[in-house]
């Protein structure tokens, strides 16, 4: 079965013909090419996937697309600016060294997006608890926690 | 991973969502959070031709005081429930279980105390890919004969490790079941058939609509043991509920002690809780007694199926039902001053 959705990502609003059966991080990698957005597990436990719908952090592999009918999308595609220049949380990973293979820079940014726009004065504690979703393999997180303090005060602030 | 294709019906009110499972049969599953249900379908372990979602089922999210009771509806999100006053005034062993259910950018915006209730059994052995499982011969929960978990076993030894209903299950919450022109109320300690294939006693017409939890005047508490807090299920758990008599207050008039994911349900312990009537609040000696007791009779229903190793988990029960205890005696000592 099809079915037409309308949603806003990243910005646009836009309409898209999907399948019942696909989920969001299906839509955006495999149908419109979005393939900033990586699918780690598939079954909702290392947070590669994660987006941002309505403002919460959220895994999209366990989103169905029908359900984001009428919300707002946002991926890491959508963070940068026009002119091509970086978010302040993604300039803030690469200058304190929060990326090394960079597989779960996106969902680890995303979640960080998700908790700096809702509280951006969060400490440390409330940086690993927004984060705890995320699986990281390389950095052991440290470098991780230290990009998101770096740039706490500041998350809205290339919108 | 891709999931099987389905048609997705997504009724405007409960009066809809009923009609449809009355009419419906057994393919069709309920969608509410999805966090457990789609992963149970990319891997093949479920495969439904129809899901009704309850996206907009606004009516079953909420949490109400009413009637000396506390009444939350099935699809309220976890995180609301973590958020709420109430709950943590009167229902804690819920806030701590709740807080521990996936990690915020998972599971709780998406994941809500319904399905984290109505979650299916896990195994090791059966909670894998169909790749993995096409490799042997099937067991029982698949349809097959055979336990991985526990030799020459008749049954299914899937275990429940659901935080929610451990912790609901010692709050003595009772759940409300609803189907077309009828509902029905049951209690959630006689919700669970300890069969690991069917693990509630409901119907596929049936939907899961409130919990209610009537507030006692005693304090509750939750322990959880978990390799990764955030992402993995239980490998023990505890849920307690204490209170005070009115006349002594140091003494101890009622207890409910559940030990979860040990199980095919979560096991209530009437002969613990029994024994802690009339003893002192302050007396850890005697928790350390109970604790002891409960890891023996919950020992005998664990099977080696959770990723943990058997000797340690049943150690740990003990461990888990002492801070528990505890935990909910300290909250009666401070209430009553």
């Amino acid at each position: 079965m099809t079915t037409n959705i309308s949603f806003i990502l990243n910005g646009v609003e836009l309409s898209y013909e999907i399948k019942d059966h696909w989920t969001l991080s299906h839509l955006l990698r495999e149908e419109m090419g979005l393939i900033g957005t990586k699918e780690g597990c598939g079954n909702g436990e290392c947070g590669a996937c994660t987006v941002i719908v309505d403002k919460l952090a959220v895994n999209s592999c366990l989103y169905l697309a029908i359900e984001v009918e009428g919300k707002t999308v946002e991926t890491i595609e959508g963070l940068s600016s026009t002119e091509g220049s970086l978010h302040p949380i993604q300039q803030s990973f690469v200058d304190n060294g929060g990326i090394q293979c960079g597989f779960c820079s996106p969902g680890m940014i995303m979640s960080s997006k998700a908790l700096l726009d809702e509280n951006p004065d969060a400490d440390r504690e409330e940086i690993k608890h927004a984060l705890a979703g995320n699986i990281c393999r390389c950095t052991g997180y440290i470098q991780i926690f230290e990009s998101v303090e770096a740039v706490k005060g500041m998350g809205g602030q290339n919108e | 991973m891709r999931l099987p294709r389905f048609e997705y019906l997504e009724p405007s009110d409960l009066e809809g969502v009923l009609n449809l499972l009355a009419t419906q049969g057994d393919d069709t599953k309920i969608l509410a959070g999805g966090t457990d249900l789609l992963v149970r379908m990319k891997k093949g372990l479920l495969k439904p031709k129809t899901l009704i979602s309850l996206k907009a089922l606004n009516e079953l999210s909420y949490i109400n005081e009413e009637d000396g009771c506390i009444k939350i509806g099935a699809r309220t999100p976890i995180a609301d429930i973590i958020a709420s006053d109430l709950i943590q005034k009167e229902a804690f062993a819920l806030f701590e279980a709740c807080e521990k259910i996936g990690a915020i950018s998972i599971q709780h915006y998406r994941g809500t105390i319904g399905g984290n209730i109505l979650q299916d059994n896990r195994c090791i052995h059966y909670n894998q890919s169909e790749f993995h499982r096409s490799g042997r011969q099937p067991c029982h929960k698949d349809g097959g004969k055979i336990c991985y978990a526990r030799d020459e076993a008749d049954r299914c030894n899937s275990t429940c490790q659901s935080d929610g209903a451990t912790a609901l299950m010692a709050l003595g919450a009772s759940i409300t079941l609803a189907k077309k022109g009828t509902e029905r109320v049951v209690e959630i300690a006689n919700f669970y058939t300890t069969d690991g294939i069917m693990p509630f006693a409901m119907e596929s017409s049936e939907l899961l609509t409130e919990i209610v939890i009537s507030i006692q005047g005693g304090k509750s508490s939750y322990k959880r043991l978990a390799y990764r807090s955030a992402i993995d299920y239980p490998i023990v758990c505890a849920g307690v509920f204490l209170s005070a008599s009115d006349t002594k207050k140091d003494e101890i008039e009622d207890a409910r002690i559940v030990v979860g994911a040990m199980g095919r349900s979560p096991l209530f312990l009437v002969q613990e809780s029994f024994s802690l009537k009339g003893k002192n609040l302050n007396d850890t000696e005697v928790f350390k007694k109970v604790a002891d007791s409960s890891m023996n009779s919950a020992s005998t229903f664990a099977v080696h199926n959770v990723g943990s190793t058997l000797e340690y988990r049943c150690v740990m029960v003990s461990e888990m039902v002492l801070q528990a205890l505890k935990g909910a005696a300290q909250a009666v000592v401070a209430a009553k001053g």
